[in-house]
């Protein structure tokens, strides 16, 4: 009962009322800032940089732990709300967040959404109490070639990410591919697809595609169409969940927070991998598979859970070994050595108080957003009520502000501009988006996780078999790409 | 001569202050009777939370909590090209007596790499505040216990491999090969695998992918504590305080590197605002807040007048060049 002891002793840490305070103030900021698209958690953090110099290191930390996942949480409401995402862990709600908003289930998507996150954060904090220090060695004991093994099993849901013409799937796939690997390439020193420009020396940032072709193209195709496809937005509908709505959900729920967690464990994986992995699973293993995309409740709710679990995993490298495993835990990393905490395998010993403060901090801080997020839901889901000549117009500004945030370059706002027309284009002809996401988001790490784990072995292609971790990751993708086939063949050979 | 101040006897003490404290470290300054009119653009050419960051808001914070100037120096971040999309802004803003920017060895290597077109020699070095140095990490159970044991092997085995978070011919990559080269391997027989972080070459190593981990002696000091790992050496010219890790140079090998970070300004700034911020920067070092600062952050100071420290990076400019030569990466 050790761990039940300590977790006592964080909450007397995170009871204390200065840092109830600012766990509130952390949740509270990191959801408001979360819910503006392209204003994710790294911005959120950097802005609280200033403010946590002052603070000791507990509190600090406790702070900006709200901050992001405060930002995990409210990042779902554009993309449900206008397809827009407000953090990349949650371009994967969109796919069925998005066509429920639009179905007039607006509500009901902002509530499944808050319980899902509210439940993948949870689990995420039990695992990371119980099991930090263990899973650090699943955290070292992934190295390049298990990392290629573990893309190439994600790649695999390009599959059931495209839903009507597989060879359109994976031609987007390929092109999400090709943008990621713009920029200075790592090993080489190399500059790949730049022309010379240097603002695209450290590529093309994730959210300018991601906003360009879901919340842009959707603008665009809204204006092309005029006003007949846009269906009668004004019914928010409720936020209540039926019983059998719940039922059906829990399992997906449970095998998504799980399996975010792990891969939030692994530096460099975290929540967008996470949230696509969550809920391709799900579409494979759902009786209704087939209506994932459309607005299926699980759609929203693996993704979901998987994200905000992520979210409580990536600590787990950060406190324990004291790597980020992310651009947003490395922000974080900064900061606290800037408090003068330096977290690492001795951190539990020297500063338990951060800790476990942070930790117990965490359980208190998802019953806030809970409670925070779920009587704002109707009076944030009526920005779908707005006139749409307003609404277009907003979320352009929204896409323009986050984007422009990321690193203040008007040559993004370009690139936005030119996404959205890519976007659109994709849409007239039927390319599924999501599939170029997927690649853009894989494609990068693949390619370098690959040569370095080739670097290591001096050429040697057996390194990714020898390794058991490897092997296994690269049968399950066989599997998953094989068994649909092997199945259809089965039944065409029956009838 | 402009006294902003409302209490001429306060400006005066501080005034004779900078005066004796000035003229008993730099030498080579003497307080000059321009001040900053309006508050310093204080540029970090990066993201929030790395070390141009960090030294930027660092720096800051001291000059505000000790009182050492009247005006603010605000903190902007202007990430993007490893720096280059801030120093091509700053390049095109000479003259510019409020502007200052964080700086450190990329300022050389990008340029080398042909990434950048403006180099150090297009602004104006202030001064040089900081050092760190490389050291290089095995696994507990590695047979390498020294320096000369781990580059033995890579004369016998080209194929061990050393993590680096940072791309080929940045910092840590010239740091190894050049202590390779040193060594009389050939520098290009580093076989040096970039990762994208610190930290993922760090779990890299600890996994045991890799057999040994280059990185900053600053960022290593948790991982030694927690004892899975051990130094191999330290690129210092002599051993880092309260860290207990020989030099190279004394396991006979005749190799420094530095990981310096300083400030710099635009190019022809007047010759009174120069003066101004070098003694600004010696004066902060000089304060509690600083040995404070400097204390929890790992930083070594290594304080360097423009004039020195704009020697320090044209040597550093020829080493570089000769290294990234070797390694077959020199593009400008």
């Amino acid at each position: 009962m050790e761990s039940f002891t300590n977790l006592m002793y964080g909450f007397s840490i995170a009871l204390d009322p200065i840092n109830l305070m600012y766990v509130f103030i952390g949740v509270f900021a990191g959801t408001l800032i979360g819910m503006l698209p392209g204003l994710g958690p790294m911005s959120a953090l950097a802005l609280m940089i200033p403010i946590t110099f002052n603070l000791n290191p507990a509190t600090g930390l406790i702070l900006m732990a709200g901050v992001y996942y405060g930002a995990i949480f409210g990042g779902s409401t554009s993309s449900i709300l206008l397809n827009a995402p407000g953090v990349a862990g949650t371009v994967a709600t969109s796919f069925d967040g998005y066509p429920m908003a639009q179905k007039g289930m607006a509500g009901k998507a902002l509530a499944i959404a808050a319980y899902a996150s509210f439940v993948g954060g949870t689990i995420s904090i039990i695992g990371l109490m119980f099991i930090a220090p263990l899973l650090s060695k699943v955290a070292v004991s992934f190295g390049p070639a298990e990392y290629f093994a573990l893309m190439v099993l994600g790649l695999t849901a390009v599959v059931s990410l495209s839903d009507k013409s597989l060879v359109k799937g994976l031609i987007a796939a390929i092109m999400g591919m090709m943008i990621s690997i713009v920029g200075m390439d790592l090993q080489t020193g190399t500059e790949r697809y730049t022309f010379g420009s240097i603002e695209l020396l450290e590529g093309i940032n994730f959210l300018v595609v991601a906003l360009g072709i879901f919340a842009l193209a959707e603008v665009f195709y809204m204006l092309l169409s005029g006003n007949k496809s846009t269906p009668k937005r004004n019914a928010i509908g409720s936020l209540k969940l039926s019983m059998a709505e719940v039922k059906d959900m829990a399992a997906p729920v449970g095998r998504s927070s799980v399996l975010g967690f792990f891969t939030g464990v692994l530096p460099g994986a975290g929540a967008t991998i996470g949230s696509f992995l969550g809920y391709s699973m799900e579409k494979r293993l759902a009786k209704d598979g087939d209506t994932f995309g459309k607005g299926n409740i699980k759609g929203v709710a693996a993704p979901e859970s998987a994200n905000n679990a992520a979210c409580g995993g990536s600590f787990v490298p950060l406190l324990t070994l004291g790597v980020p495993g992310s651009g947003t835990t490395a922000v974080l990393l900064g900061a606290l050595l800037v408090m003068g905490v330096t977290p690492g395998p001795m951190m539990l010993e020297q500063r338990p108080d951060v800790f476990w403060g942070v930790i117990a901090s965490m359980y208190i801080g998802n019953i806030f957003l809970l409670v925070l997020n779920l009587p704002l839901i109707p009076y944030i889901a009526k920005i779908l009520d707005a006139p749409r000549p307003l609404l277009l117009s907003l979320i352009l500004i929204f896409c323009m502000v986050g984007v422009y945030g990321l690193s203040f370059s008007s040559f993004d706002l370009v690139l936005l501009l030119a996404f959205g027309l890519i976007g659109l284009v994709m849409r007239l002809y039927g390319f599924p988006a999501a599939p170029m996401i997927l690649g853009l988001i894989l494609g990068a790490l693949m390619e370098e996780s690959m040569r370095r784990a080739l670097q290591i072995s001096g050429g040697d292609w057996s390194i990714f078999i020898d390794k058991p971790i490897s092997l296994v990751l690269l049968i399950i993708a066989a599997l998953s790409l094989g068994l649909p086939v092997v199945k259809k063949m089965i039944q065409k050979a029956r009838a | 001569m402009k006294i902003r101040s409302k209490t001429p006897l306060k400006a005066l003490a501080c005034f004779s202050a900078t005066l004796a404290l000035s003229a008993s470290m730099v030498t080579t300054s003497f307080a000059s009777d321009w001040t900053p009119s309006r508050a310093v653009e204080y540029i970090a050419p990066a993201n929030p939370g790395g070390g141009w960051d960090t030294l930027v808001r660092t720096t800051a914070n001291v000059i505000r909590s000790e009182n050492l100037s009247d005006v603010n120096y605000a903190a902007i971040n202007v990430p993007g090209g490893g720096g280059a999309v801030a120093w091509a802004q700053i390049a095109r803003d000479s003259r510019n007596d409020h502007k200052l920017f964080a700086t450190s060895p990329p300022i050389i290597l990008v340029p080398l790499a042909g990434t950048s077109r403006f180099n150090h020699t297009d602004f104006t070095p202030v001064a040089r505040l900081i050092t760190d140095y490389s050291i290089v990490l095995v696994r507990e159970d590695s047979p390498y216990q020294s320096i000369t044991d781990l580059f033995d092997a890579i004369g016998e085995n080209p194929r061990v491999s050393i993590g680096g978070g940072s791309a080929a011919g940045s910092m840590d990559h010239i740091s190894i090969a050049g202590a390779a080269a040193a060594s009389g391997l050939n520098a290009a027989s580093v076989n040096y695998i970039a990762f994208s972080g610190g930290g993922e070459a760090m779990t890299s190593l600890l996994g045991g992918h890799v057999d040994a981990v280059i990185t900053g002696a600053g960022e290593a000091s948790a991982q030694l504590q927690g004892g899975e790992l051990r130094a191999l050496g330290v690129s210092a010219p002599e051993r880092i305080p309260g860290l207990d890790v020989p030099t190279y140079q004394e396991q006979g090998l005749d190799y420094t590197f530095d990981i310096w970070r300083g400030v710099m300004a635009p190019k022809d700034i007047s010759e009174d605002a120069l003066r101004y911020y070098e003694d600004l920067f010696a004066r902060m070092m000089e304060t509690d807040s600083w040995a404070e600062a400097t204390e929890r952050l790992g930083w070594l100071d290594a304080y360097q007048g423009s004039e020195e420290f704009g020697e320090f990076l044209d040597e550093q400019l020829e080493q570089f060049r000769a290294v990234l030569g070797d390694l077959g990466l020199l593009r400008n």
